[in-house]
């Protein structure tokens, strides 16, 4: 099944966006993202940290609803799901 | 009652939002967080809009490089307080409002009491760990959070009106690392804009407020995007004090 993964500012110029996948049905949230960011190390870098967990400030949304990070890695993907992975910023 | 120099000062507006609304704003105490990024175009524009009362808080002095973007502070002010800058440009703006500027670092020992009765708390804070107090303050005073954040050419903004939507924390458990965040002027102008219209709108009671969504600014694709967002029942600031309020109901 196709699933699409939207990454937002800093994500997106490190990693694109709307990035079409193919994920089998097993096939978890957080592995796919993991999976998807590997392409470009200061990417993934950017969104996990080096026991390969989201980074705790990073937030990930499917189809408009906010996933639980810690969650991620157990909630198995849909067909036509959209995955949207983005980092708040805290400038003034 | 306004007088004739309000009617005619605000005559464009309140072709918009009425005299009543006119009043409404006149009559407003607005609290704003910080006269740097956000705070300088958040300030300027709700000083021309009228509001009646305004608090900037800040604890800086201008520096050279402030001036790509906090439009509050000229060349001559380097090396005054943001306070004083903030305060002789917002009079010379607007001359029939009240300026209070308040040279203090915001924490946890003064944040309630800067803040007092004011009618909306406007973010324009550029860290996590003071927005964390204002958002922990208007939850408990119950008083709107008029939420913003900008790097680089990125920003959000959200809307948070305790009882109603999720609060800061619900939205940002976790704030992000400390930087030196890059940053153009537009983008805290742009975003600052957005923080000022909830403002106007909530207080003159018109359109739609950015509740429960949370708004994200890319510059870079010049593409705007919002995405819902739901209060975490598990929240250690919002939801812990409504299921102790249940609490009691119960017993």
């Amino acid at each position: 099944m196709s699933i699409k993964i939207r990454f937002f500012a800093r994500f997106r110029e490190l990693l694109g966006t709307d990035i079409v996948v193919e994920a089998g049905a097993d096939t978890d949230i957080a592995s796919l993202v993991k999976r998807t960011a590997q392409k470009n190390k200061e990417g993934y870098d950017a969104i996990f940290d080096d026991r390969g967990k989201f980074r705790e400030f990073v937030i990930v949304m499917r189809n408009g609803k906010r996933v639980e990070t810690a969650d991620a890695n157990k909630i198995p993907v849909g067909g036509n799901d959209e995955i949207a992975v983005f980092p708040p910023v805290a400038g003034g | 009652m306004l007088s004739a120099r309000e009617l005619d000062r605000y005559k464009r507006q309140i072709l918009l939002f009425g005299e009543e609304g006119q009043k409404r704003l006149n009559s407003a105490h607005i609290f704003i967080a910080g006269a740097g990024g956000l705070g300088s175009p958040i300030s300027i524009y709700l000083a021309v809009a009228g509001i009646g009362t305004i608090t900037v808080v800040d604890k800086d002095v201008v520096e050279l490089t402030n001036l790509n973007r906090q439009i509050l502070h000229y060349d001559r002010d380097i090396g005054k307080k943001k306070t004083a800058s903030a305060e002789e440009k917002l009079m010379a703006i607007n001359p029939d409002i009240r300026i209070r500027a308040v040279d203090t670092t915001i924490d946890a020992s003064n944040v309630s009491r800067l803040v007092g009765r004011a009618d909306g708390i406007v973010d324009a804070m550029d860290n996590f760990p003071t927005r964390y107090l204002l958002n922990e303050t208007a939850v408990k005073k119950k008083i709107p959070f008029f939420h913003g954040a900008i790097r680089g050419l990125y920003g959000q903004a959200t809307t948070i009106i305790p009882g109603q939507t999720p609060c800061l924390r619900c939205i940002f458990p976790n704030a992000p690392p400390k930087e030196v965040f890059p940053v153009v002027g537009v983008t805290p102008a742009f975003i600052g804009m957005i923080q000022a219209t909830e403002v106007l709108k909530f207080l003159v009671g018109d359109g739609k407020l950015l509740k429960n969504r949370l708004f994200l600014w890319d510059g870079l694709e010049a593409h705007a995007e919002e995405i819902a967002m739901e209060k975490n029942p598990a929240c250690p600031v919002c939801g812990k004090k409504e299921q102790k309020i249940t609490g009691v109901k119960k017993r």
